[in-house]
């Protein structure tokens, strides 16, 4: 498998030339004729009120307004964000319970920053002045924060579809055991454990912080049709749902893929589509561009899942995983959104990591007057991994046993039921990451070093392990399309739908495309993003878009090659097994002069006709074009350990990051650069949401830190150094032997620097983040060891 | 209120000093002066809306940044925070002015934002305020009557308060000169590396071998405004500095601070760090005493 | 005054404009000079989107920044630091360490790069990162931006 062409290289990305020019277009950078303006006015003073008096008529005489709508002037179809709907099988989405509860405008404010109306001007500076203008009553009601006050039985229901305003709980239908994810028998497994631990976590709310803000254009016109400009993470299904929402049929809504500029989850599904293209659908004819704020932005759209998270793990004194009871309970914010899909992924990946005998999950999202929460890289996995590394660390230390040995021992593997049971692991490369990041960290050594501290300046190493997934398969329909159209010159389109986040997707795709044509790669180009041209696909989330993806453009590209060689065999009067595509030749095998250049195939196939001297055709007429409607046949996720070591100064609480390894499997590295970049941009935010990053509110709902200047995160100088080690464990199902590496890089370090705490103090932090004012507290009221 | 579009104002552009004073005495309270407009700018994105914005961008030779042996160190109302982080004078003489300037917001504010505009402020966080507050010294203002210089002891009357009239403009910043033995230090504590200080600390002390005759104790964070800890320089003056010596003046400290919480931190964390800050300001103070800083090899962009 | 006449020099052309004070360099820029390779990220001076550069080497914020009071003065974008399709050392080390993931920081982490090497052209790693303070990434976790700079300063 070495002999690869173009496969493994660290070749210039597919966009990094646009990029680093400046020529690459975002969202916000588009200039149309007649553009006009949008403004989503946001309910800034309550986190939950009913609207009593919205009076838009000043706005309306505003200079520059073009149109103001209310609630009543647009569309009052309810929809949901999120599009897990879509993906899965009707008698599932009733099951699961999944609703449409969100509105374009709505008059019952249910989280700070809920859109309330819309402003369309000649301007973005007179839509917002005109925004100062719009006058509003509201009558306030209780907010809620937590699940406790949620539930309550006073409270006042979010809908009338959810009672108690219990969002979602894994359905007993589908999950019989007491509606929990279960084998074994937890309770059973608890009378026979030697040492039980549990504890409650409480995990933050924080934020992708992607560094393009959400901004879209859309125009109602050209015939009716809807078209709309977005950097969403999932054009395909946008336009799906678009469509519904509209009530119009798909042919007549067009959806263009802009530059994303940071997805990280904050565009799965739709987030300001349903308000600009409302707006656009009220201006017939003009374009209307709607740039969020950043202040905006982080309010209206989603966050990551917070929520408690109550632990309980048994092991018997040799260290064998004897049982695990967990309960997840999250604070969902003011809309269904992802409640059903989170909730059970994160059992899932908790499920999917560890060998253990008997095994119980429940997963509950409650309602709250907060921002909705919704997909953030790792849907679920980070918060396990905060609780379920630490609570195995204090658990190890009790019994004495090695962190890094255990994990080998007990960790799932080739032929263990994976995330989802019934799917199993295909390939497993965990040993080999823990061994050599092991290795490049020091563990031996510092463990023992680290045993025995004085003074003020305490060091600790911490270690976590995840797995992840590659791709929704089973949980999702998991489906998505590509053609590989040749050029007369045997050079190559290749077209799909999966967007590229400014991951290295669409140079990876790229350079399988053109590994598996045999053509250079320059000779194949990549578009994306635009729904009248693309097939179907699921979006990129779900770790998905190069493992499933990558299977996609292989069988489109071995589509289009069987073309080629089928030709070349009329051509060369010989069998089609005897023939060998090379340096875009086509050779009869053992008889190299017996040879078609793919360029004459191609050609022909597009310039033919019926020649005036013979009355033949001079080839085979017909442009040759592969395609692939591919459903993923296995999911074979990744693997990978981070090993952290921390300074912790007693006397201020402050961590200092001094070292880090993270080491991966992902499979074959199909462009390795890119892999490294997921696992860096990880790992920064995997320490940002274990020790600095997480929404706060005040008590009335109203969020204290919705800028950069309130909302830290790990800068350049804040980050250590960081060695990047790949296994690449091949995989027999993946793409060139690809596992995924998009979200994984963020999970293993939030467990692994917490660990690292844990270690350096010997006290563990259950409440994220891991503050320098909780550090402190806690060695005030428990004390350091000597 | 928004973060893209400033809300609409009128720019008043003076060439001179006195054409300032002038346009202040006429629109007086309506108008925001802006030196860098790090701050103001800001300000006004999130809620303030002043009718004039008074630019000093025009007024020339604004922009120093001054010393002398006798009469000390003098920053113009237009000196950057980068002149500052670039001046050989404040690095060896001016510690923890400098240090409070080199970790003071991003390049890019740096290059903009001014010390005199830090001083302004009045931000019980500013960290030149902190700084300089410790070193001692004063704020030349200048009004329809000429001009006057307020101790910056007497500067800061409450949270975002200033003894400036709306008709005066700040000039420069005055510090005091050094004496023999004399040595300072900054430190502060914050979220990320680059970050608003939760809590900042600044000492100046003027040592006779290991007596310390002199010292000025400065924090921010704490109070409503920047606060010298006259109780906590009280402990070391006149004494030889021992490690029980800092402990009794960390205690002091504790004693003398009025933290609240915010999104930075809590008021509990604010006065446990506070006395640990403060001996640390000290040490490092007195250890600048001997020699050149050890943080010289940073030079901002 | 509400408005004011400046001439502004953006990648070596002359603009003569008369701009309403209130409004941004970054928005002048944007809008009204379609240069739209400078970004809003944060419009509070926090992630460096927005830099650009005064007299090739000075880092400045546009959205911290009246366009009004930048009468005479000469920007330089992202977009003007290639020279006849020769891009800046600082772009190529971008595209050699691979240092770009969705691109939304590049344009103001290249001008800010750019700034740094200007300054100090041979500067440590703990300088180079103090100094990229100020852009925030949130794709890169900066390891290769950090590497790109020491590229390009091996070339400068
Ligand atoms: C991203 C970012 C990070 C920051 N980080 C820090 C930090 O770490 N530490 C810190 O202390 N500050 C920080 N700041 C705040 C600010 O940048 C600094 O305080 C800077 O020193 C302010 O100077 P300026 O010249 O820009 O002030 P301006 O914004 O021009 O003015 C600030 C205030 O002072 C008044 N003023 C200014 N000059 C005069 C004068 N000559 N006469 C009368 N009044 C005057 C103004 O009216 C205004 O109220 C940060 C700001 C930003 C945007
Ligand atoms: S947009 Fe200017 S700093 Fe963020
Ligand atoms: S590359 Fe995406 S923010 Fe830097």
């Amino acid at each position: 498998m070495s002999d690869f062409k173009v496969i493994g290289q660290r070749v210039p990305k597919v966009d990094a030339r646009r990029k680093v020019t400046g020529h690459q277009e975002y969202a916000d950078d588009l200039r149309m004729p007649g553009m006009l303006y949008g403004k989503i006015v946001r309910c800034m003073e309550y986190a939950h009120a009913k609207v009593t008096k919205l009076d838009l008529s000043q706005a309306a005489k505003a200079p520059g307004v073009v149109k103001v709508l209310g609630p009543k002037d647009v569309t009052q179809k309810g929809y949901n964000s999120g599009v897990l709907d879509l993906m899965v099988p009707e008698p599932v989405g009733q099951m699961l319970g999944d609703i449409e509860d969100q509105l374009v405008f709505t008059d019952h404010v249910k989280f700070q920053g809920d859109a309330i109306a819309g402003i369309i001007a000649t301007s973005e500076e007179a839509a917002e002045r005109a925004a100062e203008l719009i006058q509003v009553e509201y009558e306030p009601l209780p907010v809620y924060l937590t699940a406790e006050e949620a539930k309550k039985p006073d409270a006042v229901q979010f809908t009338p579809l959810k009672p108690g305003n219990l969002a979602f709980a894994l359905p007993i239908q589908m999950f019989p055991d007491g509606a929990a994810y279960a084998w074994g028998d937890s309770e059973a497994g608890f009378a026979e454990a030697d040492l039980i631990v549990e504890e409650t976590f409480t995990l933050p709310k924080v934020k992708q912080c992607q560094m393009e803000p959400h901004t879209y254009v859309a125009r109602y016109g050209d015939g009716g049709r809807l078209n709309c400009w977005t950097s969403t993470q999932m054009p395909k299904c946008i336009h799906n749902k678009l469509a519904r929402l509209f009530e119009l049929p798909m042919s007549r809504v067009h959806v263009i893929q802009t530059t994303v500029g940071g997805g990280f989850g904050c565009r799965l599904g739709m987030i300001a589509e349903p308000q600009v293209c409302a707006m656009a659908m009220a201006v017939q004819g003009k374009p209307v561009k709607v740039s969020l704020l950043r202040e905006e932005d982080w309010l209206g759209s989603e966050s990551r899942h917070p929520g408690k998270y109550k632990m309980k793990i048994g092991f018997k004194k040799d260290g064998t995983p004897i049982s695990m009871d967990a309960h997840w309970i999250s604070e969902g914010g003011g809309y269904y959104t992802h409640a059903s899909g989170v909730q059970f992924t994160l059992g899932a990946w908790l499920a999917g990591t560890y060998k253990w005998t008997n095994f119980r999950f429940k997963g509950d999202r409650y309602y709250t007057n907060t921002t909705p929460c919704g997909a953030y890289r790792g849907y679920g996995n980070p918060q396990n991994n905060f609780a379920m590394e630490q609570l195995i660390d204090r658990a190890l230390n009790q019994l004495g046993i090695d962190k890094v040995e255990w994990r080998k021992k007990w960790h799932k593997t080739v032929g263990d039921d994976g995330w989802c049971m019934g799917v199993t692991y295909a390939s497993c490369g965990l040993d080999e990451c823990l061994d050599k990041g092991a290795k490049a960290i020091g563990w031996e050594d510092k463990i023992k070093k680290y045993a025995k501290q004085t003074g003020s300046k305490r060091r600790g190493v911490g270690v976590a392990v995840m797995t992840h997934t590659s791709g929704a398969m089973p949980m999702l329909l998991e489906h998505t399309t590509c053609t590989v159209k040749i050029n007369e010159d045997a050079t190559a389109e290749l077209i799909f739908s999966c967007s590229d986040l400014g991951t290295g997707a669409h140079t990876s795709l790229q350079q399988i495309g053109a590994e598996t044509l045999g053509f250079p790669l320059e000779d194949v180009h990549v578009r994306a993003q635009d729904s009248d041209i693309s097939g179907f696909d699921i979006g990129a989330h779900a770790s998905r878009t190069l493992y499933v993806g990558g299977s996609a453009v292989i069988e489109a590209c071995e589509d289009a090659k069987r073309q080629i060689l089928e030709r070349a065999a009329t051509a060369l009067e010989a069998n089609q097994d005897d023939l060998v595509m090379e340096n875009k030749k086509v050779f009869v095998k053992g008889s190299p002069d017996k040879s078609i250049d793919v360029a004459t195939i191609c050609y022909q196939g597009v310039y033919n006709w019926v020649m005036p001297d013979t009355g033949n055709w001079i080839g085979i007429p017909g442009q040759i074009q592969g395609y692939s409607s591919y459903f993923a046949k296995h999911n074979s996720p990744p693997w990978s350990a981070c090993f952290v070591e921390v300074e912790v100064d007693t006397e201020t609480g402050q961590v200092k990051v001094l070292d880090c390894v993270a080491a991966s499997d992902v499979g074959k590295a199909i462009h390795p650069p890119s892999v490294e970049g997921q696992v860096e941009g990880g790992i920064q935010q995997g320490f940002g949401q274990s020790c600095m990053e997480a929404m706060i509110y005040d008590e009335k709902g109203l969020c204290l830190n919705n800028t950069f200047a309130d909302y830290r995160m790990f800068g350049p100088s804040d980050m250590p150094k960081i060695t990047n080690i790949l296994v690449e464990e091949h995989d027999p199902f993946g793409p060139y032997g690809a596992k995924s590496a998009g979200e994984g890089g963020q999970v293993a370090p939030t467990g692994a620097i917490a660990n690292a705490i844990y270690n350096a103090l010997g006290i563990q932090f259950t409440e994220g983040p891991i503050t320098p004012e909780r550090i402190l507290k806690a060695i005030k009221e428990k004390g350091l060891q000597a | 209120m928004s973060s893209r579009v400033l809300p609409v104002f009128d720019l008043l552009l003076p060439s001179n000093l006195e054409e300032a004073v002038g346009l202040l005495s006429q629109h007086g309270d309506q108008a925001a002066v802006m030196a860098g407009g790090t701050d103001l700018l800001v300000g006004m994105k999130v809620g303030m809306s002043p009718a004039f914005i008074l630019s000093l961008a025009d007024i020339q030779g604004l922009d120093y940044v001054a010393f002398d042996a006798k009469h000390g160190l003098r920053i113009g109302a237009m000196a950057t925070l980068s002149q500052v982080v670039d001046s050989k004078v404040v690095n060896d003489k001016y510690h923890a002015l400098w240090y409070s300037a080199f970790t003071n917001g991003t390049p890019q504010t740096r290059n903009a934002g001014t010390v005199v505009g830090n001083i302004l402020r009045a931000s019980p966080a500013g960290d030149c305020c902190c700084a300089a507050l410790a070193h001692g010294g004063s704020v030349l203002l200048q009004g329809p009557a000429g001009k006057r210089e307020v101790d910056l002891d007497e500067f800061w009357l409450d949270y975002r308060k200033t003894a400036r009239k709306p008709d005066e403009v700040a000039v420069e910043l005055k510090l005091k000169a050094p004496e023999h033995g004399y040595g300072s230090g900054f430190a502060a504590l914050t979220r990320s590396y680059q970050d608003l200080a939760k809590i900042n600390a600044a000492a100046r002390v003027i040592m006779d071998g290991k007596v310390c005759r002199k010292v000025r104790l400065a924090m921010g964070a704490v109070a409503p405004i920047t606060l010298r800890l006259k109780e906590a320089e009280k402990v070391l003056t006149g004494q030889e500095v021992t490690d029980q010596l800092l402990e009794q003046m960390a205690a002091a400290v504790r004693k003398e601070v009025k933290p609240i919480d915010d999104v930075r931190s809590t008021a509990e964390y604010r006065r446990e760090v506070a006395g640990v800050l403060a001996k640390r300001v000290v040490q490092d103070a007195i250890k600048s005493v001997a020699g050149p800083c050890p943080y010289s090899c940073f030079m901002g962009a | 005054m509400k408005k004011r006449s400046i001439s502004l020099t953006v990648n070596g052309t002359v603009h003569d404009l008369e701009v309403p004070v209130h409004r941004t360099l970054l928005q002048v820029l944007r809008e009204d000079l379609d240069q739209v390779e400078t970004k809003y990220g944060c419009g509070t001076g926090e992630c460096g989107a927005c830099t650009v550069l005064v007299d090739g080497e000075k880092a400045i914020l546009g959205c911290l920044t009246l366009a009004a009071s930048m009468d005479g003065k000469s920007i330089t974008t992202v977009a003007g630091l290639e020279k006849d399709g020769q891009l800046h050392p600082v772009q190529e080390a971008f595209i050699e360490e691979h240092a770009i993931q969705c691109g939304y920081c590049t344009p103001g982490m290249v001008c800010k790069s750019v700034s740094i090497l200007a300054k100090n052209p041979k500067p440590s790693e703990e300088e180079i990162r103090h100094n990229l303070e100020g852009n925030i990434c949130r794709c890169t976790g900066y390891v290769k931006i950090v590497q790109a700079v020491q590229r390009a300063s091996e070339r400068i």
